[in-house]
This record gives C-alpha cells, structure tokens and sequence, in this order.
C-alpha cells in the first residue's frame, strides 16, 4: 500500500471530493484552453493577414499633424525631392522601390475597359497613366499582374524617357491592341471654373504616342462571392480592379512632360495665377519594398533624418491595425481572460486543495506517525490531484476549443459589422499608395480554431504550471505537519 | 538487556519566560518479552512520555537509546518506520482503506525485510488479533471501535518490530473489550518476545503487567 496506490484509492474511494476538485478544474481549464485557443487563432490570422499584406512602406506629407492649429501655410511645404527618395531607397532594409507620378489621359481611339452591367464611370474615357522609374514594375514584382505577352520594360527604356506602355490583357482585347502597336492619347487642360452650363471646358489639348511592349494579367487572387451583405464591397473592389485594368503603365519622364505641358498651359490660360499656385515639380509617391515585416520598424528609425519636415512613414503594417482591429480585440481580450483565468486557477485550486488537506490532516498525520517520508506524502497528494487535473484538464482541451469556436464566432461577426462601417468611413484616410485588397471579410475568413498539436501542448503547459503552482501553498501545509499534535 | 532506555532526559513546556517541567532527569530502561504499564495522574506528562520514545517529539535535554544507539542519530523518522509500533487511542487509521490495506499501509513504508506475499501477513495478522477475512476486506469506518482498535494492532506488529507503543489504547472500548486486547498485549511480550509499553488509567491493566511505572511531578518511578 504504497503512496502511490494510496493516492489511487483516495481519487477512487472519495468520490465526492475528486468530482468537485475535477468540477472546479474543469470550468476553469475550459476558460483557459478557449483563451488559449482565440490566442492561437489571432496570432496565426496576424502572420497569414501581415504575409498578405506585405512589407511596404511609403514616405508621405503628414497633413495632420503639420496642420494642427489649422494655421499651416500650405506655400510654404517643403517636397521630398528625388535625391530624398533616392537615398531612402538605398537604405539596407530595402529590397526595391518606386516612385511614380500618374496623369489621367483620355483617347480617342482606345476605349475604356467596363464591367459588362458597370455604367460607373459614364461618358469619361480617362485612362491613369502611370509614369514609372524601377524598369520591371513593381506591381508585378509584388504579384499584383503579370506578363502575359511581350515584356516589361528595361532601363534604358525608363532612363531615356521612352514612350513605351504596358496595358491589361483586358483593354487589350477590348481594343484589339497587341505588343507593337501604338496608341494616342490626349492630355488635357481644363478651365480653372466652371463655364455657365456647369462643366469645365477643355481650353488646350496636345497627343502623346505610347507603343506597346507588353501585356499584362491581373493576378490578385479573385474570391467567390458567397455571401449577400458583401454586396456593398464587391461594388467598391470591381471599381478598384477596373481602375487597375485600365491602368497603363509607362516610363515616369513621359507623364512628367505632359504634366509639365499641363501646368504650363493652364498657367497661360490663367495669368492671374502664378507659378506658386501651380506647382510644377513633379509630386512622387515613392513606394519601398522591404525586405521582410521585422524590417519596418529599423526602416523607420534609420529614414527619420532623410525625410524633409512633417513627412511620415506609412506601411503595410498600419493597415493591419485598422483592418484587423476585431482580431486585436479578440486578442487582448482573451489574454486578459487568459492571465486571469490563470491566476484564479492557481488561488482556487490551491484552495480547494488545502482545504481538503485540512479535512484529511488526520490521514497525513498517520503516515507520518508511520515514519513515512514528507516527500512520499507530498507525492500522494501531487499525484491525487494530477489525476483528476489530466482528466479535467483533457476534457477541456476539446470542450474549451470548441468554445472557443462558438464565443469568437459570435464576437468576430458583431466586431466585424462594427468595424466594417468604421472601415468605410475612414477608408480614404489610408495610404492610397498602399491600398491593398485585404479587408476586415479576409481577417474574418482567416481566423480559424484549430485543434492542433501546438494548442495541445500549449494547454496541457499552461494547465499543469497552474496546478504544480497551485500545490505548491499545500505543499507547505504538509511540510509544517507535526504528528504529535494531530495525534496524541 | 536494555532495548530501548531513557537517559536523563528532561522536557518542559515554555509558559510565558518560565519552564514548566514535565519530565525531570527521567532515566528508565525496557526490555524485550515484557509488558509494561505506565500509570499517573491526567496531565502528568505520559502522552509527553510517550511522544518522546516513540521519536514524534524530542527531548530537550538527555537521550534516548534503542539499542544502545540514540535515536537522534538513527533519525527519528527511520526509527518510526523500522523499530517501534504505535497505537493511540483514538484509532487513526486511514479512512477510505479496508482493515487489511490500513495494516499493508506500513509494509510499504518500512525498510525492515518482509516475506514477499504481504498480503498474506496483513490477513494472518488480523486474523490472529481477531479479525476474519470478511472484516478485513471491510471499509475500517464501518468496523466497531474494538475491531478498530484491533487492525491498529496488527498494523503496529505488520512491520516485525521488537516495540509496541500504545497511549490509552482502551480508553474508548468496554471492559470486555479491554480484557482481550490486554491478553493481546500480553501474549505479544511472553509469546512473541516483545517489548510491549502501554500508558494506561486502569489499575486493572497494571496489575496484569510485569512492570508499572508510576509517572508525578517529572519523574518516573517504578511501582512497587
Ligand atoms: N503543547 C503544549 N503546550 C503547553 N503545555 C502542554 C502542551 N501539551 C501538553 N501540555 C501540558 O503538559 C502536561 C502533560 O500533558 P500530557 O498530555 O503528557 O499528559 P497525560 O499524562 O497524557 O494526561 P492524560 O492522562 O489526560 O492524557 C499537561 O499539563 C498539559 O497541559
Ligand atoms: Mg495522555
């Protein structure tokens, strides 16, 4: 009758005791293995959104906190200038970037690119031109098209200046265009004001000529709608993609010479103006890519003293923040379940245990008397609990997971139409630069419970921590047993 | 020869900054194959007495040898696992355990070499002490206080020791009651060559011993 089948016969015997010790470990291991589980889910949700998102950083005027008295002179804006960009760009965490400057043409001979029912952009057959320096594009370089036809465009094609373009296999079909051929497009120069008939007049117009050296594909991954109330969304992504696929591409020293041609013109046909109105230098928006997410934060320490004043540092990561807010909210939430749930685990237990101890001090005070040694009582007692911890402990690894599902299900859906309307509203103070297609839907669809061995092992690490912790004030009860007083 | 002797051992309790005595330069000695009483007024000092031979409190002065070795350098505990027998008066058994798993209980702490079918032993053991097979397979909780009082018996003897302690081990049980176990006590002395130390009120108990101590004001003194 060792100690060992003693503490057997003991969980066995005394019924009623191990069912309310078991009780007590299995509500509490079910509020931690489901905090454990939400952690797991967010934590895995936050690697999968942030690869989605990339490592991207962009280099922007902080019009906020550069005009918080309302009192900033707008003249006196300070531009970040190529050599700025440049030297940003050389910094080691950077892995390539661009900066471009866009026009938006219009063409007589080459049509708009239209969702079949779309009848959004009515009348406007405007196309953004988008003037580039890194000659393989980054939008290809991140996976955001490919080349499907023809090629992207070299360096010296970017360095001289060449009217070379790149255009959607889209609008290539819709045009009959094909690699080699050209097109005209217009630049135009519009009134200052409104004429009598509210529009704005066309008061100057020249052509530009752009050959076709490749086409390309929209490669952003296409989801299936199944849902209704993601309706509103498609709507606002369909006119995004559109954009994109009329989007053409061409060497950043065309789009500069046309928007000179522009500023000039309207310059003239508005002599009360002057040049400081109308600012002529080109405005880039440089767009780097990092070489992996843990650089961001090095990028924006390293840059601070190469930006001009009240620039800031924009990255993918910022997007997550607002994106992802009903996942962070789930995230601290269960954390603060999860240390509370810890801590009242260990005081409950522990007391629990010792009151039991105190109840069974006769029994303790036997083998002691009996010449038993105090570690062998101590093992009794550890091993009474941790049988009726494993089975309380092994149940909850299912039943707190499956929790777990059902809780964050139903937070995730009241977060998520909570932040979805937030979304829409503040959606056009983000980076337009960084604009990606990950919305707070892509959170929700990434977040899954999983019942795998990491989570297994994590509880069953956390679970049995709590108990050895929570013995650990009965195990000073048992050392200060005296078996003479108990009894003699 | 001395099995187990008291050397001016002195115990006092502290009350306040004074020292109140209950055990005065006590020098006594036991021998195998005897039983022995001791007798004194309630709140002389047995239990103390007892607590101090049986290594579950030490003496503050003086020593306590068994076999000429003192037990401080045995080490209380192994000394209460391998050399003595305790039963007290109230019972103490382990609760949720049968009669045979309560006397099992100290065969698996002692380092004392046993036969191998322990089990065996528990139930002859209780069997010669009086109990049957069917009581000693019952839950000790639902055994009468003489049967109880029984199985502490036989768990004090389950070890092979050469001393049994008991403290009152009557005290609860009816005269009839009293008479059997004192014959079990005394059979255990003169049969089984036991040195056998039994702290009693009844002068019918000492009268049946071959030696009585009488225990007052700090010493102990043989009787008659
Ligand atoms: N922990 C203690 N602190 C102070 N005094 C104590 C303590 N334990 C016992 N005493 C005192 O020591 C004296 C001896 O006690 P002990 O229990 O040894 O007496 P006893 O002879 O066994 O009495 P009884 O016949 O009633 O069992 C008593 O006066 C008691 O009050
Ligand atoms: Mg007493």
């Amino acid at each position: 009758m060792n100690f060992i089948k003693r503490g057997l016969l003991s969980v066995v015997r005394k019924k009623g005791k191990s069912i309310i010790l078991f009780a007590v470990i299995f509500v509490l291991g079910n509020l931690i293995a489901g905090a454990i589980s939400i952690q797991q889910a967010t934590k895995s949700v936050e690697n999968t959104i942030k690869t989605k998102l990339g490592s991207v950083a962009t280099v922007e005027f902080d019009y906020e906190s550069a005009d918080k008295t309302g009192e900033f002179d707008f003249s006196n804006m300070t531009f970040l200038s190529v050599d700025q960009i440049k030297k940003i760009g050389e910094q080691p965490a950077v892995k390539y970037y661009d900066y471009s400057t866009t026009a938006y043409s219009s063409s007589k001979t080459v049509k708009r690119y239209e969702v079949e029912d779309a009848a959004i952009m009515g009348g406007m057959n405007q196309f953004q031109v988008k003037g580039i320096h890194y000659a393989p594009v980054l939008d290809f370089a991140e996976g955001k098209g490919k080349i499907v036809d023809g090629r992207i465009f070299n360096q010296e094609e970017i360095d001289k200046d060449q009217n070379v373009a790149i255009i959607s296999d889209k609008l290539a079909e819709k045009n009959n265009l094909h690699v080699g051929d050209t097109m005209v497009f217009q630049t135009e120069v519009y009134a200052a004001e409104f004429s009598e008939n509210g529009q704005l007049e066309v008061t100057d117009t020249r052509d530009f000529v752009l050959e076709i050296v490749g086409i390309f594909e929209q490669t952003a991954a296409k989801k299936e709608d199944n849902k209704d109330n993601k309706k509103e969304k498609d709507v606002q992504k369909m006119f995004m993609d559109t954009e994109y696929l009329n989007t053409i591409y061409t060497s950043a020293g065309v789009v500069n010479a046309e928007n000179d041609f522009s500023s000039e013109a309207f310059l003239k046909a508005n002599p009360e103006l002057s040049e400081k109105d109308v600012p002529n230098d080109p405005m880039y928006t440089p767009i780097y890519v990092l070489k992996s997410p843990e650089d961001i934060e090095t990028f924006k320490t390293d840059i601070k003293d190469l930006m001009p004043k009240n620039y800031i540092v924009k990255t993918t990561a910022d997007e997550y923040d607002s994106i992802a807010a009903p996942i962070k909210s789930m995230s601290k939430l269960s954390s603060y379940v999860l240390i509370v749930s810890v801590i009242a685990a260990v005081l409950i237990i522990g007391l629990v245990v010792l009151l039991f101890l105190r109840d069974r001090k006769h029994e303790l005070g036997i083998y002691l008397s009996l010449g038993e040694r105090k570690g062998k009582v101590l093992g009794q007692v550890m091993l009474e609990v941790l049988i009726v911890s494993i089975v309380g402990i092994t149940l909850s690894v299912f039943s707190g997971n499956y929790l777990a599902r059902g809780v964050s299900d139903t937070l995730l859906q009241s977060q998520t139409e909570e932040t979805s309307t937030n979304e829409q509203m503040f959606s056009s103070m983000g980076s337009y630069a960084l604009q990606t297609d990950v919305t707070t839907e892509d959170v929700a669809e990434a977040y899954q419970v999983k019942l795998d061995s990491n989570y297994v092992l994590l509880f069953y690490g956390i679970g049995l921590g709590a108990i050895f912790l929570s013995t650990a004030i009965p195990l000073i009860y048992i050392v200060r047993l005296n078996p003479k007083k108990i009894m003699m | 020869m001395a099995i187990l002797e008291t050397k001016n051992v002195n115990y006092y309790y502290q009350d306040g900054d004074q020292r109140r005595y209950i055990l005065k330069d006590t020098s006594v000695s036991f021998e195998k194959g005897k039983f022995y009483t001791i007798l004194g007024q309630s709140g002389s000092g047995k239990t103390t007495f007892l607590s101090l031979i049986s290594a579950l409190d030490q003496p503050k002065e003086g020593e306590i040898l068994y076999n000429n070795e003192n037990i401080k350098q045995i080490g209380y505990e192994k000394y209460r696992r391998n050399d003595i027998g305790i039963i007290f008066q109230s019972y103490n058994l382990v609760p949720y355990l049968t009669a045979v798993e309560n006397v099992l209980v100290p065969m698996s702490i002692t380092d004392n070499s046993l036969p191998t079918d322990v089990k065996t032993v528990a139930y002859n053991l209780l069997d010669y002490i009086g109990l049957g097979k069917s009581k000693a397979d019952r839950l000790v909780t639902m055994l009468s206080g003489g049967e109880q009082q029984r199985v502490a018996i036989a768990r004090a003897l389950a070890t092979n020791v050469e001393i049994i302690l008991a403290d009152e081990p009557t005290g609860n049980l009816d005269e009839e009651m009293e008479q059997e176990i004192v014959t079990i006590f005394k059979k255990l002395a003169h049969e089984h060559d036991k040195c056998v130390i039994v702290v009693t009120h009844s002068n019918e108990i000492a009268q049946q011993s071959d030696q009585t101590f009488y225990l007052s004001k700090g010493s102990l003194v043989p009787h008659e």
